[in-house]
Parts: structure tokens; C-alpha cells; sequence
């Protein structure tokens, strides 16, 4: 019914070669290397809906990459089923690429010396877009990613985050249905990060199209998701919209402080010291009981304050508390 | 109905793509015009300095079993040609073997159009250029090549590139079996060059078929500049039948390889 | 004393290193029992006409052997000279208490020995098997401290040209053009006896007529002075190039301080 994607007991197991150290062992292995079993995917399911915007989030190593990898035809999966608009990627590898749309944040499909118009150009043929078509879309996009003035600019003279709003162009020329992103954030500083996760969003909602992006950081699952799907060791640990996992799990923030005072102290209800130096406090503030702005209020009266930062809590310490509550 | 024009718009489609890949590749090797030119003029003077050597050789030798220096020359030239298009248009080959190894074809594997065609085209060398052009001064001045002979010096080449191109796939592709195949695929594809470039009638027996079979330099260049001496078109079907063959295999191989690289690679752990 | 304890724990570990990752060596094997395949067929053809020079095929055979144990002895040394500039590496070794430049060539030395190893033994054997005889062994093991010696003059021409890249940006065409010289003028492929004079001349001003034909020239005939003269030219273009390493290594080092690597 609509179904963008739908994914039944997915699992990857890949045999990773055993190294020996020595000739002896180069000799003896050389005919039969011995391997080990890695489970990157155990068997996880889960469906999307046309439109909906996806994260796919969990700590490295999880099995996200290698589960987008599938999905776009890239790997083949050791069991269960797939299917994308339809398709199953790795046996319509080809026809299914003309309708996704794949960022892969390490990797660049921009020519490095040649100015991004150039990529563009190429990307048009590889598929299949006709002149009149590619040069609307792209016209719609320079205006939308404000790409005009490093249209002409060698790839190697643009910031990390410009490159990528480039890199994000790419992927969206032949009007994607589905869009795959993988650590589209990664690297950026937080301006660019914004930038890029509202343009994604954007972009999304103009299209129609379905995102399912990867991450570990929590600002991309917040700023461009209604959805969250978290895995971790491969195993789907939880499958929830956005603002109910920001109620259950997101509710701290993290606060620090450096102050002219050496030592400073924070009386307010669900404020907990988490470290704890020489003019530097860390807070962990659970904000269904005090708003972040109550505590900065509060530490504004109390002493000099020198500098601030408010955090959300990292990848890994949201997993592992999912992970406490799924097994008490 | 329908299905053929689909098919002929797949076609179309795809020689579309192969022309924007071909001038992408030379406006990004040309983007560093310096090096581009440096590249080129050393290549020329790097061909030149290996006809000097045999003509050091031939001025004492008279002839090696009826070969002359202008044999050599034409062999050179057709040589040169053949591997002057070959890293024009397909030095991807040269990073193959890498990008198998490393799991690097994702990318490619993302797009719609044909893994191995994308990806031995992704690379330009510009030294190439050199090579054209020494091919052109070589076929002038060996004296087997007449105004008539320039496209058939032309097929020759492209053929020759094609031979080229599917020994560097054939030899890349075992890295889908074992591993880091880097350095010793990247030297197997100048092991046609040093073959190629010899005077024929020195090879007998077992090595003459070895040179017509398990490496392709018989195709290359000798059957070649024998066509340019006096043409058959028994030898001219030979050349191009060899090259289809070649370059079919060459697409086995690497679609057998690719299986496997699709079935697990290292590199979805290092993920 | 101290600093050269430094120099040789890095050649040990280099030439180890080199044991470890053998594809490089092994290809470069290959590639040696190619050469001297088709070399072998190249010379017993022109053995059936009038010769050449009066030297036999054979002898021709074990001289490709020694150039080729040198030539391919050396590793594409620049190229790494090259990345370490690339990336900046320069300017952070520059915090140890080693020259970057003379732990580079340890580091080279170490590679080197290990290839003159392994390809000496591929050369001794497939030369043997091709030529049918052995060459004179005294003339030999007049070759053996030749061939270390050469390698020690091309590896500091590899040097040079890597630092090359302080100034200019590509250092491959610069290496192309050398290694071509060393073709032509260390007689690769063919004695320099059978060049023309006036290409002799020239040979003899370059540094590879020593470090090539200088090494392969054993296998014509044993002439332990011959040798010894080649041995003390190759110190004296160690000498040099060696000078103009140090040169380029302190010129390069002000590029590292004013562009910051």
C-alpha cells in the first residue's frame, strides 16, 4: 500500500580472511585461508512509507552501512527479503538506480579538478536525462542548495560543506525517489551541518521522495526525521517516531559551564553534575523537569560565566540506555 | 516492438554516457594544462629514446631474421597507439585491481549504467596523448604506412587498445579472488607492452603460441605489422575476431568476479 | 656513532618490511625471467647470423642479467619521497632527532638490499637455465659490491628527484626522462661497446655508464682494475649526488618553513 521499502529478516554474515604473520603461515594459507564469521546484519524488518523521512541510526559498526549497501543493490544480502519501489535491489540493480538516490558521505562522485557543472553534466547521461528536463532541474536546485557561485569553481577549491551540498545536488538530479544517505553530516562544522539538514529536509518535501539516512550523530535524526529506526550488534533495537524517542530517551541535554568562580552549584530539580573540574562544571539536565534556559538563568545568577555550550547526549549513551530498558 | 526500442534506447543511452565520460575525462586531465603538457612531451621523448636504442642495435646488426629497424619502428607505432588510446579512455583498468580490493566500486554500483565500462573509464592519462603522438611519427617513418593505410593504422589501434584494456581486466579481476593483486596487476599490464615490442621472428615454438594466446602480444602488434606490410583479409578477421574474444572474456571474468565482490568483500566490516 | 645506529635500525626495518609486503618483489621477478626470456630468443637469433661485437649470446644473456639486477633492484623511491611532501609529512618528521633525508635513504637501502637479494638468486638461476654456462666467478664477485654500490647512486638520484617536488608539482616526468637516460646511456639493453663513439663519449660524463654498464660489464670479461676504477667512480658520483642531496635537502627545508610543508 504505498510501500517505499520494505525489508523481512534481512541478514549479512561476511567471511573475513584470518591474516597469518609469518611465511609459514603465507604458505599454509595460501590455498585454504582460514575465515571467520562476522555478522554485520541479524535479521532485521522493518517498512517505509512513501515520503517518510527514515534515520537509521546506531553506534559504528552496527550494520547500517552495510544495510543501506543491500538496499541499493550494492550487496547481496546471506538471507531474507527485500524489496525497493517494488524491486529487489541486487536483482534490478540497474533498473532500480535510476530511482534512488545515494550519498555516500566518504566518498565523492565529484570530478576533484573539474567544477561541479561538469559532474552534473555527466550525471545527466548516466541517466538518461534529457537536455531540456536536466537543465530545469538543475536551475531549481542551484536555487534551492544557493549553489550558483560554485558552479564554476574546481571541486578541490570548495569547503567540506559546500563540496557536499554539491555532492547532495548529484544524488537529487534525476529526481530520486528514494534517497540514501549515508553520514551525510559527517566531518562538517555546525553551521554546514545545519545547512545541509534542512536542505535535505527540504528537498524531501518538495519531491515527495522517501529519505532513509545514517548517522551517528543525533542532530541529523532530530532536524531531518519523523522516524528512527535504531540498531545495534545488526539487531533492530527500536523502531519509534522521533518525538516519542525524544520523550523517552532524549530528555537530558548536556550543559557546560566554565566560570570565573572555581566551583559553582546548581540547585534545581533533575540537574545532576556529570563532571567536574577546576572553573568547569558539566550538567546533565533532564528537561521535563527544568528547561535548559531556567539553568542558564540560574547559573547567570550565581557567578561570572565565561563560556557555555549545551549538548545533546552522544549516539552511544542513548543506545545503551535503549538497550538498559529493552533488557532490564 | 516495444522491447527493441527499448533496447535501442538503452543503446543510445548508453553511447550518450560513453561520449560525456570521454570529454569529462579530458577536460579533467587538461584542468592542470602544466602537468598535462609535461605529461605528454616526456612520453614522446621516452618513445623516442627506446627507437634510439634500436637504432643503436640495428646499425650493427643488419637484421634479426629479416627484421629491420622499420619493423620495429611500425611495431613501436602500432604499439604505442594501441596503449595511447587504451589509458586515454580506459585507465581505470590501472586502479582496478585497488578498487576491487578496497571495495571501491560502490559508487559505480549505485549508478544505472555498466560497473566495468564506468569504471575503466573514471581515469585519463594524459601521457596517452604522448603516445598518439609518437604512434603518428612512427607510422611516418617507417615506411610501410601510405595516406591509403591511416584508417586501417587506426583500426589497428583501437583493436590493439581493446587487447590492451581486457588483459588489464582479466588480470585485475583475480583480486575479486585473491585480494591485493595492486602491484603485480599493474605491472602484468605492461607485460603485453615488453612483448609487444620485440622483433616476432625471434619467438618460436611454445613461446610464439604462448604470445597468441595467454598474452594477446601477437594480436597487438605482430599480426598487425605484417597486415601493414602486405594486407590479408584473412589476418584483418584474425586481429578483430581476437579482440572480440579477449574483451569477452574479460566481461565474463570480471561479471563472475563481481558476484563475489556483491557476495562479501572485506570491506562492509571495515564499515 | 650514535646517529648512524639510528640510519641502520631504520634500513632493518625497511628491508624487513619489504620481506613482509613481497607482491612488489615477486612482480618484479617476473618481469626479470620475461626480460631475460625474450632476451635470450633476441640474441640466439642474431647468433645465427654474423654475431655482434664478437661476444657471445650467452655473454650477452648474464650482462642484461647484472643491469637488470640493478635497474629493477631500485624501487620507485621518488613516488614516496613525493607523498611525504604531498601530505606534510616532511614537516613533521622534521620534530625528530633523525635528517629526514638520510632515514629516507636507509629506508630506500633497506628495500634495495632485500630486492638485490631475491633478484639476484631469480637472475643466477633463469640465467643459468637460458645461457647454459656460467659466467667467470671471479668477474662476479667483482659485480656483487658493484651492484651496491650503483644502487646507492641511483637511489640518491630517486632522492633528488623527490624533493624535486618541493618546487615543481609532478615529479613523474622529471623520472621518466632520467630513467630513460639511464636506458640509453647505462646500456640496458646492449654493451656500450657497440654504440657509436661520439654516444660513448656522452655515456661516460653521465653517472649511469658506471652504475649499469659498469656492473654488467663483468660478464664480458674479468678485469678486476676495470672494476676497481668503476668502484671509485661510483664513490666519487656518491660523492657528488650525495652533496647535492644535503643541498636540495636545506633548500627544501626553507620551502617547508615559509609555505609550512
Amino acid at each position: 500500500m504505498g510501500g517505499s521499502i520494505e525489508v523481512d529478516g534481512l541478514r549479512k554474515v561476511f567471511q573475513v580472511r584470518e591474516q597469518g604473520s609469518g611465511i609459514k603461515d603465507a604458505l599454509r594459507y595460501l590455498f585454504r585461508p582460514p575465515t571467520r564469521d562476522v555478522v554485520a546484519v541479524d535479521g532485521i524488518s522493518f517498512s517505509i512509507a512513501r515520503g517518510e523521512r527514515v534515520a537509521f541510526v546506531g553506534p559504528n559498526g552496527a550494520g547500517k552501512s552495510t544495510t543501506i549497501k543491500m538496499l541499493t543493490g550494492i550487496l547481496h544480502p546471506t538471507a531474507g527479503e527485500a524489496h525497493v519501489l517494488g524491486l529487489t535491489p541486487w536483482k534490478d540493480r540497474r533498473a532500480l538506480a535510476y530511482k534512488l538516490g545515494t550519498v555516500f558521505g566518504q566518498r565523492t562522485q565529484l570530478w576533484y579538478h573539474l567544477p561541479a557543472r561538469d559532474t552534473f553534466r555527466l550525471l545527466a547521461r548516466i541517466y538518461d536525462q534529457d537536455d531540456a528536463v536536466h537543465e530545469r532541474r538543475l536551475g531549481e536546485l542551484v536555487e534551492a542548495f544557493a549553489l550558483a557561485p560554485l558552479l564554476k569553481k574546481p571541486v578541490r577549491q570548495l569547503s567540506l560543506g559546500e563540496r557536499m551540498r554539491c555532492e547532495i545536488v548529484a544524488s537529487l538530479l534525476h529526481k530520486p525517489e528514494v534517497l540514501f544517505l549515508d553520514e551525510p553530516t559527517i566531518g562538517l562544522d555546525v553551521t554546514a551541518k545545519a545547512t545541509i539538514r534542512d536542505l535535505i529536509r527540504d528537498a524531501s518535501v518538495q519531491d515527495g521522495s522517501t529519505v532513509l539516512l545514517t548517522s551517528h550523530d543525533t542532530g541529523d535524526m532530530e532536524h531531518v526525521c519523523d522516524r528512527v529506526i535504531v540498531i545495534n550488534h545488526g539487531k533492530l533495537l527500536l523502531d519509534q517516531p522521533v518525538r516519542e524517542l525524544r520523550r523517552t530517551y532524549i530528555r537530558q541535554k548536556i550543559v557546560t559551564l566554565l566560570t570565573a568562580e572555581p566551583r559553582i552549584e546548581l540547585d534545581l530539580p533533575g540537574v545532576t553534575v556529570r563532571d567536574r573540574a577546576p572553573h568547569r562544571t558539566v550538567f546533565e539536565v533532564d528537561v521535563s523537569a527544568t528547561p535548559v534556559e531556567r539553568v542558564v538563568k540560574a547559573a547567570l545568577e550565581l557567578g561570572r560565566l565565561r563560556d557555555l555550550t549545551v549538548e545533546d547526549p552522544p549516539m552511544e549513551e542513548i543506545v545503551k540506555a535503549i538497550y538498559a530498558r529493552a533488557n532490564p | 516492438m516495444s522491447d527493441l526500442q527499448a533496447r535501442l534506447t538503452g543503446v543510445r543511452g548508453t553511447l550518450r554516457f560513453l561520449g560525456a565520460l570521454v570529454s569529462t575525462n579530458l577536460k579533467a586531465s587538461l584542468a592542470l594544462r602544466g602537468a598535462f603538457w609535461a605529461r605528454v612531451f616526456f612520453m614522446f621523448v621516452n618513445n623516442f629514446i627506446f627507437l634510439v636504442m634500436w637504432w643503436v642495435f640495428f646499425e650493427r646488426v643488419d637484421d634479426v631474421r629479416g627484421w629491420k629497424l622499420a619493423d620495429t619502428a611500425a611495431v613501436y607505432g602500432v604499439a604505442a597507439g594501441s596503449f595511447g588510446l587504451a589509458v586515454i579512455f580506459g585507465n581505470g583498468v590501472q586502479y582496478l585491481a585497488r578498487q576491487i580490493y578496497e571495495g571501491d566500486l560502490d559508487s559505480v554500483l549505485s549508478q544505472p549504467k555498466s560497473v566495468l565500462l564506468s569504471a575503466i573509464t573514471s581515469h585519463s592519462e594524459p601521457a596517452g596523448w604522448g603516445d598518439l603522438f609518437s604512434a603518428a611519427v612512427l607510422f611516418a617513418v617507417c615506411g610501410y604506412v601510405t595516406p591509403g593505410l591511416i584508417p586501417l593504422c587506426l583500426v589497428l589501434c583501437a583493436s590493439g587498445a581493446i587487447l590492451f584494456l581486457s588483459t588489464g581486466v582479466l588480470i585485475s579481476s583475480t583480486a575479486f579472488w585473491l585480494g591485493n593483486m595492486q602491484s603485480i596487476s599493474r605491472q602484468g599490464f605492461h607485460f603485453l607492452v615488453i612483448f609487444s615490442v620485440y622483433p616476432s621472428t625471434i619467438f618460436r615454438g611454445w613461446l610464439k603460441v604462448f604470445l597468441y594466446s595467454a598474452i594477446p602480444a601477437g594480436f597487438v602488434t605482430f599480426l598487425p605489422v605484417s597486415l601493414l606490410r602486405e594486407f590479408s583479409w584473412l589476418k584483418f578477421a584474425a586481429i578483430l575476431g581476437a579482440a572480440v574474444v579477449y574483451a569477452g572474456i574479460a566481461v565474463l571474468v570480471f561479471t563472475l568476479g563481481l558476484r563475489r565482490y556483491e557476495s562479501g568483500s572485506r570491506f562492509g566490516v571495515r564499515a | 656513532m650514535r646517529d648512524a645506529a639510528k640510519y641502520i635500525a631504520v634500513l632493518r626495518l625497511s628491508a624487513r618490511e619489504t620481506f613482509r609486503a613481497r607482491g612488489e618483489v615477486f612482480a618484479r621477478s617476473v618481469f626479470m625471467v620475461i626480460l631475460l626470456v625474450v632476451f635470450s630468443r633476441l640474441w640466439a637469433a642474431v647468433g645465427e647470423g654474423a654475431g655482434l661485437a664478437g661476444i657471445g649470446p650467452a655473454q650477452f644473456l648474464w650482462y642484461l642479467a647484472l643491469t637488470e639486477w640493478v635497474t629493477l633492484g631500485i624501487p620507485l623511491f621518488y613516488l614516496s619521497i613525493e607523498e611525504d611532501v604531498r601530505r606534510g609529512d616532511v614537516a613533521y618528521r622534521l620534530a625528530r632527532p633523525v635528517s629526514y633525508v638520510w632515514s629516507k635513504l636507509a629506508e630506500g637501502l633497506g628495500q634495495v638490499l632485500v630486492r638485490l637479494v631475491v633478484l639476484g638468486i631469480v637472475a643466477l638461476a633463469v640465467g643459468r637455465y637460458l645461457a647454459g654456462s656460467w659466467p667467470d666467478p671471479r668477474a662476479l664477485l667483482c659485480a656483487l659490491p658493484l651492484g651496491v654500490l650503483a644502487c646507492v647512486v641511483l637511489l640518491l638520484i630517486q632522492v633528488l628527484i623527490g624533493l624535486s617536488v618541493f618546487w615543481l608539482h609532478d615529479g613523474a616526468p622529471a623520472f621518466w626522462m632520467i630513467q630513460k637516460f639511464q636506458f640509453v646511456f647505462g646500456g640496458l639493453f646492449w654493451p656500450l661497446d657497440i654504440y657509436p663513439g661520439w654516444m660513448q663519449s656522452i655515456a661516460a660524463w653521465t653517472p649511469f655508464s658506471a652504475a649499469v654498464y659498469g656492473v654488467g660489464r663483468n660478464a664480458l670479461r674479468y678485469e678486476p682494475e676495470v672494476a676497481l676504477r668503476t668502484a671509485m667512480i661510483l664513490v666519487l658520483w656518491i660523492g657528488i649526488l650525495g652533496a647535492l642531496v644535503a643541498w636540495a635537502y636545506r633548500r627544501s627545508l626553507r620551502v617547508v618553513e615559509v609555505g609550512g610543508g
